[in-house]
Formats: structure tokens, C-alpha cells, sequence
């Protein structure tokens, strides 16, 4: 990924730092687009305040970068973000919310809609970093038109005292959707609630959670899957118990309301095993060392995701 | 290399091993037999360090050092090296990634005649009974051991894998010197590997020791091992 000192669309605490736009992409702040077009007010719920907009009309041949960002102490963010991928139109975007200390105690409530149109296709890395006293919550909701295809990852390795996501994924016929999802909780209360809308025939979804809870943290991941038409669906919800006094609460849920549609789920929850431990001690590795390569693996996904140039740790 | 004395293990609170005695010098191979839950597996881990498996009484001295009380990982770096029977699966962990990180050289993934798609495959996810020993003996290999030990490595293979895997042990082991335990059933491995001894195991105590491994196996074979509890030869070789 590119860094974001390129980035397209820079907000530090309340201010907007760049907005650069490109052949054939246009990017605002959410609160100019409001303004300047007023069919975007379909989708904002109000005038916005925070956020960006980006409406993006060509095929554009390297991803995008979005950069939200906490630096000062206890700043409130609430952005509104929107994005627009027209027809045929094949895109990447990588989104990076995060607070640059890990001591600022601030806040950060992002809404966003992301409207695929038909026969476009999306690629989105959405990257949280957080600080031990920070709140955040994020939600995103999808809108597939028919023959898009959504591939959508979310990773968050250094949560915060309290972090609530929630997806909605609603997919017309043929499209189709995967969500792949990582976090790692460590001193944090984590609740994930994920919901995939099968509406159109021969629509697909498939929602991948990856959950570890390290030290004093707690997890909730609600993860359903409906099917209101003929389609596939599938849940899988991995979690991985690192510390005694944690916990992870798994719920997968399958809604079908159509009898030709095929929806399942797999799911587990538990700790790492003492056979595993020993078979990579029986390489030469230390249990710590073992424990890092299997939550690693556990957590592996996209390419790193860099800030300010350097490649970001896969394990804080 | 490996002298193991009056070695007892409690597995779970049950006694499994009783007073095992063991020596295996530089470069030699030597087989343990006996039917299951003899406690064969018992000792390939009480020699590797398993916490669950717990020294009652004697002791396991490797080139000198008494290793009774060190970790597993300790023990490796000191020249020890298991290859498992049953191998648990590790999601998410590509060969490449493990074999990167323990070996010391790097090691060759072409020198192995595996199709190359298995370094790129999760640890034994979806594995096939070869690939897996072709897995165990690559990350043993790597580790650049100086005693191994093979656990059930035959089992699961045909006979065409079962050359190709005694072969690699004979090239990348044996003719380096490095001395092989070899924990088995049957009797086409020995053939190949030829040990210079063969130890019988029954009810946690090594009740025959030989260097006439064929007419061990020939007893077994005709007489099953029932007929070890009433050996000519001596319990142990001193």
C-alpha cells in the first residue's frame, strides 16, 4: 500500500489536511459534497461534519488511500464517509483510521456507505490502530448493485478500551461479496456485529472472522447471514483464547428465507493447543516464539498495511 | 551420543515407562519394536523434554549432559530431533514460513524431488499420508540434527514413498553421521535402514536388545510378540 503521506483524502483530529483528487475520481470532504451534490444527501442522514466523499467514475490502475487520524488528546471525530463506484468501474482502496499515540483518549464515530454500482468491483483494506484509552466506533454499510463483487478486510491488532464495528452488506443478483475480518484484543471490549443481505438471486457472501483475545479483553462477534433470495452464503468465525480471564463470544447466525438458497457457518472458539506447542517447540522454537507464529498465521490476510513509509507490525 | 538410564515416566499419573535403559552411540541406528501402547511413543517423548510426560526416576544424559530437566527447545538446540507419528494440523502457517524460521542454513527446498506447491501449503492442512512424512523429514533435516528420532516413520506409506523417504534418510542423515532411533512395526523399514541394534518394547520396559535385528523380526513376525517376554537376548546392551 501506498503511504499516506499520498494520500488521497488526510484528516488529523478535526482538520482536513489534503484532498487530492485524480483522473476521473472525485474527492471532497463529505460537508462540500452535501453541499455540492445534492443527491449525496440520499445518502448522508445529516449535513456532515467529518469525513470525505469520493465518487469514483474511471477505472482507476493503483489504489486509493484514506488516512483519519487522532494526534491531539480527548478529540471527538465523527466522520461521514461516502463512496460512489460507478458502473463498470473496477477499484482499490486502502482506509486508515487511527490514533498516532497510543495515550490520547480520544473518540472516533465513522459511518460510511459505500455504493457499488453494477458491474463494479471494489477492493477495500480498512486498517484501525488504537490507543489503550481511546473509544471508537465504526460502521460501514455496502450497497452492491447487480454483477458487483466486493472484497472487503478489516484488520485492527491494537484495539481500544472499547471498539464496536458493524457491516451490512446488501447484495442485488450476482453479486458478490467477501469479508474477511482480523482483530486483536488486548486490554479492550471488542463487539463486532456483521450482517450479510442476500437480496438478489445468485448473490454470495462469505463473512471470515478471525478473533484474538490476548490479555484482559473481551470479545463479541455477532456475525448472520440472510438470505432473502436464491444464493450462497457462508460464515466462518475463528476465535483464539490467549489469556485465561478472556473471553470470546461467538454467535453466528443463518437467516434463509428462500428454500432453494444454501447458507452455512463454521465456527470455533478455544485456546492453543499443547500438541501444537510442542510439535513447534520440537522445531527449536521457544513457546513464545510459537505463539507468535501461530497467532500470526491466525491473523494472516492482505498484504502489510505502512503508515508514514514503514510497514506496519503485524503484531503490536 | 544418547545414554538413557533406569529412565521411569508417568503419563497422566499412570506409570508407563520402568527403569528403561538405552544406549545409542555416534552414528548408529537402532529400532524399537512392540505392539501399541508399549510405550514406544512414551519414551520418543520423555527423550524430547513433553511436559505432560514426567521422569519418576533415572535419567537421559546427551553427549555427556544430563538433559532429564531441560525444556524442548533447549534439548533441540542441542542436536535432538523428532519426527512425529501423528502431526497436528497448523492453519494459517505456510511450510515455507516454518521451515524459514528453524532452519540454520537456510534450507534447500529443491534438494527434497516434492512437488514445491507443499512449502506453500498451511502445515499439514489437507496433507496426504506422504506428504506429511515428507514434511517431518524435511523440518528435521533442517534443524541439522545430530540424533533423530523417527516415530512410525513407514506408517501410512506405500512402498515407493517408504524408498524415497529411507533413501533422503541415508543421504542427508546417515552418511553425515547422525544417529537415528527408529520407532516401528514393521519390518520393510528395518530392511532398508538396516539398525545396528533392535530393542523389543513390551509393557514399558525394553525386554530384548539385539544386533541380530532380522532375527528379532523374524521371531516377532512367526510368534508374535508375546514370545519377547521369554528372549534369549539380553535386556539391554552394556
Amino acid at each position: 500500500m501506498e503511504s499516506v503521506r499520498s494520500a488521497n483524502f488526510l484528516q488529523v483530529d478535526n482538520e482536513i489536511r489534503r484532498i487530492l483528487a485524480e483522473k476521473g475520481v472525485i474527492v471532497l470532504s463529505s460537508r462540500e459534497a452535501y453541499k455540492e451534490f445534492t443527491w449525496t444527501r440520499d445518502y448522508f442522514e445529516h449535513k456532515p461534519e467529518d469525513g470525505y466523499f469520493i465518487w469514483i467514475k474511471k477505472p482507476i490502475n493503483h489504489p486509493l488511500t484514506t488516512c483519519i487520524a487522532i494526534s491531539s488528546p480527548k478529540v471527538s471525530q465523527n466522520p461521514r464517509n461516502l463512496v460512489v463506484i460507478e458502473r463498470n468501474v473496477e477499484a482499490e482502496i486502502n482506509s486508515v483510521c487511527n490514533a498516532v499515540k497510543k495515550n490520547l483518549c480520544g473518540s472516533h464515530v465513522g459511518r460510511s456507505k459505500v455504493v457499488l454500482k453494477e458491474n463494479s468491483g471494489l477492493k477495500i483494506r480498512h486498517f484501525h490502530k488504537w490507543g489503550g484509552g481511546d473509544v471508537v466506533g465504526s460502521s460501514i454499510e455496502f450497497s452492491l448493485g447487480k454483477r458487483a463483487r466486493l472484497f472487503h478486510t478489516y484488520r485492527c491488532l491494537a484495539v481500544p478500551e472499547k471498539l464496536e464495528t458493524e457491516n451490512k452488506t446488501f447484495l442485488a443478483s450476482y453479486s458478490s461479496a467477501n469479508f474477511e475480518m482480523a482483530v486483536l484484543a488486548k486490554d479492550g471490549h471488542v463487539d463486532i456485529h456483521d450482517s450479510t443481505f442476500l437480496n438478489g438471486e445468485k448473490s454470495s457472501g462469505i463473512s471470515r472472522l478471525r478473533m484474538i483475545a490476548d490479555e484482559n479483553s473481551t470479545i463479541l462477534a455477532h456475525s448472520k447471514m440472510v438470505a432473502n433470495a436464491v444464493g450462497t452464503g457462508h460464515l466462518d468465525c475463528m476465535g483464539l483464547l490467549l489469556a485465561e480471564e478472556s473471553s470470546i463470544n461467538a454467535v453466528p447466525e443463518l437467516l434463509n428465507k428462500n428454500k432453494d438458497a444454501m447458507l452455512t457457518h463454521e465456527a470455533s472458539v478455544g485456546k492453543i493447543s499443547e500438541e501444537v506447542l510442542n510439535y513447534l517447540r520440537s522445531r527449536g522454537l521457544t513457546e513464545d516464539e510459537a505463539i507468535d507464529l501461530i497467532v500470526a498465521g491466525f491473523l494472516s490476510g492482505e498484504a502489510p498495511f505502512t503508515h508514514e513509509g514503514r510497514v506496519l507490525p503485524s503484531k503490536t | 551420543m544418547l545414554k538413557i538410564e533406569n529412565l521411569s515416566v508417568k503419563v497422566h499419573g499412570k506409570d508407563i515407562l520402568r527403569r528403561v535403559s538405552l544406549e545409542i552411540k555416534d552414528g548408529e541406528v537402532h529400532a524399537l519394536l512392540g505392539p501399541n501402547a508399549s510405550g514406544k511413543c512414551t519414551l520418543a517423548y520423555a527423550i524430547m523434554g513433553f511436559p505432560e510426560y514426567k521422569i519418576t526416576d533415572g535419567t537421559i544424559c546427551f553427549r555427556g549432559k544430563y538433559i532429564t530437566n531441560l525444556p524442548i527447545e533447549d534439548r533441540v538446540k542441542l542436536g535432538i530431533a523428532l519426527a512425529f507419528q501423528h502431526q497436528p494440523t497448523i492453519k494459517g502457517v505456510k511450510l515455507s514460513k516454518l521451515l524459514e524460521k528453524i532452519s540454520s542454513p537456510a534450507i534447500n527446498m529443491k534438494g527434497f524431488s516434492v512437488n514445491p506447491d507443499l512449502f506453500e501449503r498451511e502445515i499439514n492442512v489437507g496433507f496426504s499420508g506422504g506428504e506429511r512424512k515428507f514434511s517431518e523429514i524435511i523440518q528435521v533435516i533442517s534443524l541439522s540434527p545430530i540424533f533423530v528420532i523417527f516415530d512410525e516413520l513407514d506408517a501410512g506409506l506405500d512402498i515407493g514413498n517408504l524408498e524415497r523417504l529411507a533413501s533422503i534418510v541415508k543421504d542427508k542423515l546417515l552418511s553425515n553421521g547422525v544417529s537415528i532411533l527408529l520407532i516401528t512395526h514393521r519390518g520393510n523399514i528395518l530392511r532398508y535402514l538396516k539398525p545396528d541394534v533392535a530393542h523389543v518394547m513390551l509393557d514399558g520396559e525394553i525386554v530384548c536388545s539385539s544386533e541380530n535385528w532380522r532375527k528379532i523380526w523374524k521371531t516377532i513376525v512367526r510368534f508374535g510378540y508375546g514370545k519377547c517376554k521369554e528372549c534369549e537376548f539380553p535386556s539391554s546392551r552394556q
